[in-house]
C-alpha cells in the first residue's frame, strides 16, 4: 500500500489525522505530514481516512505497496 | 404553486418522509423570498460558496428581526456554532484541544474498541427478539453511551438530559407558526438548566482530573488559555446534544436506506471494507442535518440573481445540494461505491462538523455490527414514523423484523 496526498487540495480538515493518527499527523493546525508507505496493519484506518477526506485529496494505491517495498 | 410557499411545505410534517421532490422544486426556482421573510438556497455550488463566504454570519444577533434564540446572557453565552470568527475560532480550538489533532490526535482512534463493544452489547441484548425498533434498541443508545463516556456525563442521567435536549431541538426548528416564540422560550430555559448541570459536573473535576473532556476543560491549560465556566457550560451543552442527536439519525437513515436497497446491504455484509465509503454516500443521500437554518448575510449579497438583504434569514438546504444534478451524476441513486462524493453532509468551511470523525467511526461500526447480526431483516412500515424536526431529520421509530432461527 502507498499513499499520495494532493497537498494543493488539502484544506486542513484533519479527518485523516483523527482516523489514522499513526499515518497522518497535523503539525500545527494546517500542515499535514504523512507516511507515504504506511505499515500494512494500517490499511483499514487508511481506508477510513481516505473516504473521510472532505476534499478527496487522499489517493490510496493498495496494490502498489509491493513494488515500493 | 408559487415558490414562496416552499419553506412552508418543506417544514410541513406531512412531507417529512420524503422532502426530496420539494428540494428539486427549490433548485428549479432559484433563490426566492419565503412568506416568513427567509431565503432558501438549495443549489450545491451556491451553498458551498456561501459556507466559505466571510459575509455570511452564523450569529443570529446579526439578524434584522431579533429572535429569542439569539438571546445571549452573561451566565450562559451562545455556543460557538452560533458565533463568527475570531471568537468562534478561539472557542472551537479550545474545545478541540482534548478531542483531536494537533493536541490529542489519538483520542477518537482509541475509542474504536469501546464503540465496537457497546454495539456488540446492544446486539446481544436483542437475542431472541424477532421484532426490533432500530431507534430505541440500537441507534439511540449507542451514540448516547459513547458521548457520555467521552464527555464524562453519567449514563444514568440520560432521561434528564434527553428531556432538555428535546426542548432545545424544538426551539431551533424554524417551522413557521404561532408557537415559535413559545418553543424558543422553553428551549432557552432547558438550555440554561442543562448548562448548569454540565457546569456542575465539570466543576467537580477541578483538581481531580479524569480521562474525559469535561475534566480537560477545567484542568488543562494550553497556549490559548482555557474556557471560562460559562463557556464550558455553553460548549458542553452543544457537544452533548450534537454528539448524539445527529448520529442517531445517521444510523437510522442508514439502516432504512440499506433495507430499501437489499442488494447493497448484501454487498456490505460480504465486504465490510466498503463501509467507510457507504457512510459517505449516506451522508450525501440522507443527511441527518438537512439544512443550516441560522445563517444571515452581513451585507446585501446576490445569490443566483436574487438580492438577499443584510440581516435576512438565509437557510442553506444541505440535503438539496447533495441531490443537485449539476454537481452529482445520478443524484437520486444511492450508490455506496460513488467515487466523486464531496457531499455537504457535515457542512463545509470553518463551521464544518466538529464531531465528524467520531460520527463516522460510530456509524461505520454500528452499521457493520448490525448487518452482520441481522438475519433476513425486513421493514415493517415504509415509510416509518418520523421525528418532528425538518432540520435534524430521521425516523422516530424504525420497526423491523428478522429471522431468529439459530440465535
Amino acid at each position: 500500500m502507498n499513499i499520495v496526498v494532493d497537498l494543493n487540495r488539502c484544506q486542513g480538515y484533519a479527518q485523516c489525522a483523527f482516523l489514522a493518527p499513526q499515518v497522518f499527523e497535523m503539525h500545527g493546525e494546517e500542515a499535514l505530514m504523512y507516511l507515504p508507505v504506511p505499515p500494512e496493519d494500517q490499511l483499514e484506518r487508511v481506508r477510513r481516512a481516505a473516504a473521510a477526506c472532505p476534499v478527496q485529496a487522499i489517493l490510496v494505491g493498495e496494490e502498489a505497496g509491493a513494488d515500493v517495498r | 404553486m408559487a415558490a414562496d410557499t416552499l419553506f412552508h411545505r418543506i417544514t410541513d410534517y406531512a412531507n417529512r418522509a420524503d422532502p426530496y421532490p420539494l428540494y428539486a422544486e427549490l433548485r428549479e426556482s432559484g433563490v426566492t423570498r419565503q412568506q416568513d421573510g427567509s431565503y432558501l438556497v438549495g443549489a450545491y455550488h451556491e451553498i458551498a460558496a456561501l459556507l466559505h463566504d466571510p459575509r455570511i454570519s452564523s450569529d443570529r444577533r446579526n439578524r434584522t428581526a431579533a429572535d429569542a434564540a439569539a438571546t445571549c446572557e452573561e451566565d450562559l453565552p451562545v455556543s460557538f456554532i452560533a458565533m463568527d470568527d475570531p471568537e468562534h475560532n478561539r472557542l472551537r480550538r479550545l474545545a478541540m484541544r482534548p478531542f483531536g489533532p494537533p493536541h490529542t490526535p489519538g483520542r477518537i482512534d482509541a475509542m474504536h474498541g469501546e464503540i465496537a463493544r457497546i454495539a456488540d452489547e446492544l446486539i446481544a441484548g436483542l437475542r431472541g427478539k424477532d421484532r426490533i425498533d432500530v431507534v430505541d434498541d440500537f441507534a439511540y443508545p449507542l451514540p448516547v453511551t459513547v458521548i457520555c463516556r467521552l464527555l464524562g456525563v453519567p449514563r444514568e442521567d440520560e432521561p434528564r438530559f434527553h428531556a432538555w435536549t428535546q426542548e432545545i431541538i424544538a426551539s431551533f426548528d424554524p417551522t413557521p407558526g404561532e408557537d415559535l416564540a413559545e418553543r424558543q422560550r422553553s428551549g432557552l430555559e432547558s438550555r440554561r438548566t442543562m448548562g448548569r448541570y454540565l457546569g456542575e459536573l465539570a466543576e467537580k473535576r477541578r483538581g481531580h482530573p479524569s480521562d474525559d473532556m469535561l475534566s480537560a476543560f477545567v484542568n488543562d491549560e494550553g497556549p490559548d488559555g482555557r474556557l471560562t465556566q460559562p463557556e464550558i457550560m455553553a460548549t458542553s451543552v452543544l457537544l452533548l446534544i450534537a454528539g448524539h442527536e445527529t448520529t442517531v439519525n445517521l444510523i437510522t437513515n442508514g439502516v432504512l436506506t440499506l433495507l430499501r436497497h437489499p442488494e447493497e446491504l448484501e454487498r456490505l455484509r460480504r465486504r465490510p471494507e466498503l463501509m467507510p465509503r457507504a457512510v459517505e454516500e449516506l451522508l450525501r443521500y440522507e443527511p441527518p442535518v438537512q439544512m443550516l437554518p441560522q445563517r444571515s448575510p452581513l451585507a446585501d449579497i446576490e445569490v443566483l440573481g436574487t438580492t438577499v438583504p443584510k440581516g435576512a434569514p438565509l437557510i442553506l438546504v444541505l440535503a438539496s445540494g447533495n441531490r443537485d444534478p449539476l454537481r452529482f451524476r445520478d443524484p437520486d441513486r444511492f450508490d455506496p461505491t460513488r467515487e466523486d462524493n464531496r457531499h455537504l453532509g457535515f457542512g463545509s468551511g470553518v463551521h464544518s462538523c466538529f464531531g465528524a470523525p467520531l460520527a463516522r467511526l460510530e456509524v461505520q461500526l454500528a452499521l457493520t455490527t448490525l448487518i452482520r447480526h441481522l438475519d433476513n431483516p425486513r421493514l415493517v412500515e415504509d415509510p416509518p414514523p418520523y421525528r418532528r424536526s425538518p432540520v435534524l431529520r430521521g425516523p422516530r421509530h424504525l420497526p423491523i423484523e428478522r429471522d431468529t432461527t439459530g440465535t
